[in-house]
């Protein structure tokens, strides 16, 4: 954090008058204090949980609850990482996260920009019908299909295994074939057409000339759709069944039940389950923030 | 993207960042199994028990598969409960369930119905009946087959913190004894409510608080006298009328005296959700009196050997009624689409036989359902005795084909009776309604 | 869009749609296996009793009259309209405020970006542990907090009156992308628009009524369409916040099952009770309310979306 979110943090809990906030910026244009004051009272309450988060991973059990709680933790009881990770089979369920995100990740990125391709790059009868009907499926929540779906997979034996996860992500995804679509209807129709008079297929023209041009924006569908997987819990929740293959998500939550965690391990736990994505923000933080914005400002 | 540019030390950065989080994870969920004999068939036992009494458990799986030529088990912790068991269901509906699960007594019946258990006389257990006790067996049967066989059962009484006691100034003890017969449930509020202290404006002790642990609606409905089944009319009855002043008294208007709002955010601070046992607020001093079974003697041995308590019947309405508690417990079952249900069946004949009940008795303190080892006083030392003595009077709750059912739809209203957010009377009836539309088919039971 | 007669493509379209067909095929072969196929056998299941073991029995209408006399479908009905009516209007409004924030001249604004923004990517699961420990009535940061400030104790995730509330706080961690997307719609508005009204003498109240609101109409369409989708689902939280469906010490989904979401306790039917034909029903009627609250707030939107005329 930085200094001024810091002080951000420390003042807001002790709710000073803004009087010391006019002396503390009393360089800055004037105009800019109330927004500035808004977004950093709304930086402090996100990063609260944080913060919150942060501490108790530091703190002994005792010190959890402590009356009235402490903000800084009094030691950092830096063992609690590692019992956590020990004392939970995180590895395992790590390595299962990492497992799904990966499959899920490489499905989003083979299917959807040739799904795309083929709404945007091509003019056929019916294609703008389909593309709607692509749309629509958006309005159709998972829950809805999930009981159909238990039963498919049950009967396909491919319960407690990966398989009901991944596949369908080799199938397209609504949100990220209209990301694709909309990145390949930017790009001039002239490129595909020095393909054809150089002879090559429409496969050709899309894998050598059209998808080299869109590594960003399949950058962009691979890291959203490994953030979502990351977090996945219904799916799993549903699909698998043995501790061995259980990924963060669930895996957490039925070893606390089974095992009652104390919550010091339990946010240390978080803090590990964080960390990747923060890092991949913080790496790729551009193709985040372009990626949320494509396309959905033109109504 | 090659190494050397900026975006190739951010992929670096990830990367580095995923192993870091990932150090130390060389633990392994699946162990592999120690202690098995050559030439034995892999069984697996589910169990939704947590520390201690799956520690307990899991001794018992390893001296049968030190014992065992013919089969090894393998004993897995799942989420489940009394009423729960979703985890089974899903598994055995994809043919990844176990081979044994850990059931409890009263929800046999139900599952069987609901055709989730394998029929057991095809494995010769009829023949095993004789050793248990009666009420144990009948919850172990459907339409007169087994499909279960019992494993512990248990009681339930009043415990109490005499050091609590004696800080807040109660000298006399006396109507506490067993010996003078169960206290009446005035006297203990009168207690209870010289314990209670709050600490900025918030409970951080509380003298009783008469549902939580095991002090459920079928609890205080059989120490009011209350019927739960009318077995010639074939229908559940919730909304008698002595039940319905039991959740009255015992829920709704003691909460109120409590503070509704209070009391709940007492049990949320020190009472949460998958709370380990070592955090239990009565081991901890947050509570002067609770309800729970002969197992917390197990537990306080285990966790707060120096405790001083003590143990006592459950409070009665009036001086000079009859003291009242029931019994419950678990049992072991054989689930459908078991790929080895016959190792599954030696294994339960062990751990729900005289070796498996033996060792969890003296580990956990619970009670034994085999007859020989009820009839075993060494097994049961100190207070252990009271909760034995009380077996022969206990009730038990009905083996009814909605069992489980029932039971939520019980807690339900308990907990509408808790919060003030329904009269007993009004949620008992829904209650009535939901469940007797349900036993309805099954009916006449056999 | 004019569809085209069947027998009358002409060479050119029977070629392009033979080119195209290739590259949609995987989207067509999973939109009838993984979304079709699933709704037709859920609709088929919802007439049917089924345990998940042995053999669908027909009942006709049976599951849709159970519902229709339980209590606790309405309340999981009730729960989850109560949520997302809480939920996306005020989801709404903080990622206007802090994208109108964000739009301002602050040297800085990428720190706050990025602050605002990463909540939004991590796991919802991992923010729920972190809510827990966070909204502790005793031990936790947010009451401490208040105390301060001289608010009572509030029970958050213990009283049936909070524990929603306790829900839409969470998701309001996930602010940040929405905001992003204002702040690009907030960008695209054109500056001489703004400052003609102020020539006018417009003060920045009345430049944002009828200039900025305007023309942000339709993201604020696709906030809502998108967050009330969002909303009718909402599963996870509940689910771990309460325990799991053994996890509860009265056995109800939170106090006084008011964490009870309508997905929850489809999954509760479906798979603790065992009556996949009733977790049907239950999911075609989620089907059709989400069609129909889409519905609505689209022919509401043609009272109050401005689309751009380029």
């Amino acid at each position: 954090m930085t200094v001024a979110q810091k002080e951000a943090s420390r003042l807001a809990a002790r709710r000073r008058p803004a009087r010391r906030w006019g002396r503390f910026f009393n360089k800055t244009v004037p105009e800019s204090l109330g927004p500035r004051l808004i977004l950093i009272v709304m930086c402090a309450l996100f990063l609260l949980p944080f913060w919150s988060m942060a501490t108790a991973a530091f703190k002994t059990t005792q010190e959890l609850s402590t009356f009235p709680p402490t903000f800084f933790p009094l030691g950092l009881e830096w063992s609690n990482f590692s019992t956590a990770v020990n004392y939970i089979p995180f590895g395992t369920f790590f390595i299962n996260s990492v497992i799904l995100t990966t499959g899920i990740a490489l499905g989003a990125a083979i299917s959807n920009p040739l799904i795309a391709y083929g709404f945007s790059r091509i003019n056929w009868p019916g294609r703008d019908v389909l593309f709607g009907i692509v749309m629509a499926t958006i309005f159709i929540p998972f829950p809805v299909l999930i009981v159909a779906l238990f039963d498919i997979f049950a009967k396909l034996g491919w319960i407690n295994t990966f398989l009901p996860m991944i596949v369908p992500a080799f199938f397209g995804n609504p949100f990220f074939i209209f990301l694709m679509r909309q990145f390949f209807r930017g790009l001039p129709g002239e490129i595909s057409e020095a393909a054809r008079i150089d002879g090559a297929n429409e496969f050709q023209t899309f894998l050598y000339v059209i998808l080299p041009l869109a590594r960003p924006a399949v950058a962009v569908v691979v890291i959203f759709a490994a953030v979502a997987a990351w977090g996945e819990f219904l799916a799993p929740l549903l699909y698998l069944q043995d501790e061995a293959k259980y990924p963060l998500s669930i895996g957490l939550q039925f070893y606390r039940q089974e095992h009652a965690v104390s919550y010091n391990l339990l946010m240390a736990a978080s803090t590990l389950i964080v960390l990747p994505v923060v890092a991949l923000f913080i790496a790729f933080q551009r193709f985040f923030i372009e990626g949320v914005t494509v396309g959905s400002v033109k109504g | 993207m090659s190494l050397l540019s900026w975006r190739g030390w951010k992929a670096s950065l990830v990367f580095v960042s995923v192993v870091l989080a990932a150090c130390g994870g060389g633990n392994q969920s699946a162990a592999p199994l120690a202690g098995c004999n050559s030439g034995t068939t892999l069984a697996t036992f589910w169990t939704s028990h947590t520390p201690p009494d799956s520690d307990s458990l899991k001794h018992i799986v390893d001296a049968f598969n030190k014992q065992s030529t013919a089969t090894c088990v393998k004993m897995v912790q799942v989420p489940g409960s009394e009423t729960d068991i979703a985890k089974l269901t899903t598994a055995v509906r994809s043919g990844t369930g176990p081979d044994v699960y850990m059931l409890d007594r009263f929800t046999v019946a139900e599952r069987a119905a609901a055709g989730v258990l394998e029929d057991l006389s095809q494995y010769g257990a009829q023949d095993l009946a004789s050793n248990y006790v009666d009420f144990a067996w009948a919850e172990a049967t459907f339409k007169g087959k087994p499909y279960a066989l019992p494993f512990d059962t248990d009681t339930r009484a009043m415990y109490y913190r005499k050091d609590l006691l004696q800080a807040a100034g109660i000298t006399d003890l006396s109507a506490l004894d067993p010996a003078n017969g169960p206290p009446t449930i005035d006297t203990v509020r009168a207690m209870a409510n010289k314990v209670n202290h709050k600490t900025g404006g918030a409970y951080d002790v509380v003298g009783f608080i008469p549902w939580i642990n095991q002090g459920w609606h079928y609890t205080w409905g059989f120490v009011y006298g209350g019927s739960f089944f009318d077995k010639s009319g074939c229908k559940v009855t919730p909304n008698d009328p002595k039940i319905v002043q039991a959740y009255t008294d015992m829920f709704t208007n003691w909460s109120k005296s409590l503070g509704v709002d209070a009391v709940q955010t007492f049990i949320s601070s020190y009472s949460p959700p998958n709370q380990p046992t070592q955090q239990d607020p009565f081991l901890t001093g947050h509570l002067g009196f609770v309800i729970s079974g002969d197992w917390v003697l197990g537990q306080i041995a285990t966790y707060t050997p120096n405790l001083k308590y003590g143990v006592t019947y459950i409070p009665v309405p009036k001086k000079g009624d009859q003291p009242a508690t029931w019994a419950g417990g678990w049992s072991d079952v054989i689930p459908k689409n078991a790929k080895n249900a016959k190792g599954g069946y030696e294994f339960m004949k062990y751990i729900a036989g005289e070796p498996g009940q033996r060792v969890y008795t003296k580990e956990t303190q619970h009670t034994p359902t085999i007859k020989s080892l009820q009839s075993d006083s060494s097994l049961f030392p100190g207070d252990h005795q009271f909760f034995i003595k009380q077996l022969s009077a206990a009730h038990s709750r009905p083996p009814l084909p909605v069992g489980a059912f029932y039971w939520d739809q019980l807690s339900t209203a308990q907990d509408a009776a808790v919060r003030n957010t329904a009269a007993p009377q009004a949620a008992l009836d829904a209650a009535a309604t939901a469940t007797n539309a349900k036993l309805q088919p099954f009916c006449p039971l056999a | 869009m004019i569809a085209a007669p069947r027998l009358h493509l002409s060479k050119a379209d029977r070629r392009n749609l033979r080119t195209a067909a290739p590259f949609i095929l995987p989207w067509v072969i999973g939109f009838f296996a993984f979304t079709l196929y699933p709704i037709v056998y859920s609709l088929y299941l919802s007439f049917t009793s089924y345990s998940g073991f042995g053999n669908a029995t027909p009942v006709g209408f049976a599951n849709y009259q159970h519902l229709a006399s339980d209590p606790l479908f309405f309340k999981s009905l009730w729960n989850t309209l109560y949520y997302t009516g809480l939920a996306v209007p005020i989801g709404l409004v903080v990622a206007i405020v802090l994208a109108l924030a964000m739009n301002q001249k602050v040297r800085e604004v990428a720190i706050y970006r990025a602050a605002i923004y990463l909540p939004s990517i991590l796991p919802l699961f991992a923010l729920t542990f972190i809510f827990i420990v966070l909204l502790n009535p005793r031990f936790g940061f947010v009451n401490y907090l208040l105390s301060l400030v001289g608010v009572p104790t509030i029970n958050w995730l213990g009283d049936p009156k909070w524990t929603k509330f306790s829900v839409v706080l969470l998701a309001q961690l996930g602010a940040g992308g929405p905001a992003l997307i204002f702040l690009a719609a907030l960008r695209a508005v054109p500056g001489e628009l703004y400052e003609s009204a102020s020539l006018d003498g417009a003060g920045a109240l009345r430049r944002f009524r009828h200039i900025t609101l305007p023309l942000i109409t339709p993201v604020i369409l696709y906030d809502l369409i998108y967050g009330t989708i969002l909303g009718v689902q909402i599963f996870t939280p509940a689910f771990i916040l309460v325990g799991g469906t053994s996890g509860g010490a009265a056995y109800t989904a939170g106090p006084d099952n008011s964490l009870l979401f309508y997905v929850f306790y489809l999954y509760k039917e479906a798979f603790q009770y065992s009556d996949m034909g009733i977790a049907s029903a239950m999911a075609w009627i989620l089907f059709l309310i989400s069609v129909v609250l889409s519905v609505i707030i689209m022919r509401w939107s043609r009272f109050w979306v401005h689309y751009e005329v380029s």
